[in-house]
């Protein structure tokens, strides 16, 4: 019995109506809702070729076409008996003729009018987030070409705006809804079209999977990164708003000004979501990033993140001033400036708080951060 | 704000809006007029079955914002034959979010809201 997997849901209406799914050997199949069988939700299910599939996705097809325009088109029946996240066991239908009441009318597209626009589109054909990266940096004017160091460092000076941007966002919740979050350190994108027509353009998607309904919590973040470059034009105004989010965000977004300035490049980016009706788009010329990077070079401490640590105090090394912290989130260590308070008196194992100043430091090649945890001062609990 | 069903924590989400403002939607119905049954989401439909979406998304309802959307939709097989109902929703009619395509809304109606007073006569 062959058994296939929901892999998306292309069409929600009071819950999955229409939806994608693969076997075990990368099959594509399509079900559409029909009659449940009592309690249970059926699909009637239908293998199709995957750029059909595609064309569906896009607006490009018609759902009746693409499940009978194959000469030898076979349909099975898949009963939900558990989530929809579990196996769904095919039932071949003998007749042709049965399925006649369980095909859609003619007309069903996904998109009207189809999608043309290529962040949108992408978005829609991957059902997830899609951010969509154009630059053009010397060695793109003559031919499709881009250098291994600029594609690396602004692929990872990007990765490190998100991830900035992510936890910023992250913090701002209330704590109900930051747990229910998944937070993560790791990658937050993937490249999936590394060199994309046009000027030298990058599409990545989100690493995470999105919802049923194609909504991802990374939005968070590109919606942060998009009021950064706002008023572009303005410096001042661009100052003052980074000025509110002085810290790892701030660093990062300087960072990625000032790598652009190094590689003489702008960049322009878009990105969207399956809910979106038009990309959000941004873009920043050279020329704009020069006077906004000499202004905030001149910001001191914008890139350091004040953090107040709590919990059971393990090591603290008054000659090398250095200390470990356990907390709720893990160990932190850190160490004491010279101008800084002693760790002398201190108990291992009393319960202390700490405020703390946290610099992030950037390697440029491997796009790694290294953190500084510098203890300001500190108080028992 | 009390809904019209029993909504688990943190339901609606953060990213609905609270209806404010007078706006039209449309919703697919099995009967002419429309009926109560008409406005139950699937949970209370169907309160043991299983659902792949979150139990917020589960106990609301999906509207469109066009009613082009709407007439799409009843060429699916489970929706075919429904009609297009269009609901005025007025200040204090529950709280909106739009969810999955740009038309498609997730309502959660609230419990002094007089639905079918507000659904005008099922268009086909």
């Amino acid at each position: 019995m062959t058994t296939i997997r929901h892999l998306r849901t292309l069409y929600f209406y009071d819950g999955p109506q229409v939806i994608e799914a693969r076997d075990a050997i990368g099959g594509h199949y399509v079900g559409v809702l029909i009659e449940p069988d009592g309690a249970h939700d059926r699909f009637l299910v239908c293998g199709v070729a995957p750029d059909r599939l595609r064309e569906f996705r896009i607006g490009h097809l018609d759902l009746l076409a693409l499940l009978t325009e194959q000469d030898e088109s076979r349909y099975f029946l898949a009963t939900v008996t558990e989530a929809l996240s579990e196996p769904l066991h095919l039932t071949a239908i003998d007749h042709e003729a049965d399925i006649q009441g369980y095909l859609p009318d003619a007309g069903f597209v996904l998109h009207d009018p189809p999608i043309e626009d290529l962040t949108l589109r992408e978005a829609h054909d991957r059902n997830t987030l899609v951010l969509n990266i154009a630059v053009d940096p010397p060695e793109a004017n003559s031919e499709h070409r881009i250098r291994v160091s600029t594609l690396v460092g602004l692929l990872n000076n990007v990765q490190t705006l998100l991830r900035h941007a992510y936890g910023a966002a992250l913090r701002d919740l209330p704590a109900a809804a930051r747990r229910s979050i998944d937070r993560t350190d790791a990658h937050l994108m993937d490249v999936v079209v590394p060199a994309a027509s046009g000027s030298f353009r990058i599409v990545l998607t989100a690493s995470r999977a999105s919802d049923l309904l194609g909504h991802n919590e990374l939005a968070r973040a590109l919606e942060r990164v998009d009021a950064m470059f706002d008023d572009i034009d303005q410096p001042e105004v661009v100052l003052e708003r980074v000025r509110t989010h002085r810290g790892h965000f701030a660093g990062a977004f300087l960072r990625l000004l000032r790598f652009l300035v190094v590689h003489r490049s702008g960049m322009r980016y878009g990105w969207a979501q399956p809910g979106f009706s038009a990309p959000r788009s941004r873009s920043i010329s050279q020329a704009q990033s020069l006077p906004i990077v000499e202004l905030l070079s001149g910001v001191s401490n914008l890139g350091s993140e004040s953090i107040t640590l709590t919990g059971i105090l393990e090591e603290a090394d008054v000659t090398r001033r250095t200390w470990r912290m356990a907390t709720d989130e893990g160990k932190v260590t850190g160490g004491v400036q010279e101008s800084g308070p002693t760790l002398e008196g201190l108990r291992l194992g009393a319960a202390y708080e700490f405020s703390c100043i946290e610099e992030i430091e950037f390697f440029d090649g491997t796009g790694q951060e290294t953190r500084k945890m510098i203890l300001t001062e500190h108080r028992p609990r | 704000m009390m809904f019209r069903e029993t909504l688990p924590e943190d339901c609606p989400p953060g990213a609905a809006d609270e209806i404010a403002e007078q706006r039209d939607v449309y919703r697919l119905v099995a009967s002419d007029p429309p009926t109560e049954a008409d406005f139950r989401s699937q949970r209370a439909l169907r309160p043991t079955a299983v659902f792949s979406v979150s139990e917020c998304q589960a106990r609301g309802l999906s509207v469109h914002t066009e009613r082009a959307d709407s007439l799409r939709a009843a060429k699916l097989p489970r929706l075919r034959g429904k009609r297009i109902c269009r609901v005025r929703l007025l200040p204090g009619a529950g709280y909106l979010q739009q969810t999955g395509t740009p038309s498609h809304h997730t309502w959660w109606p609230s419990a002094d809201f007089d639905i079918l007073a507000q659904c005008e006569a099922a268009m086909s």
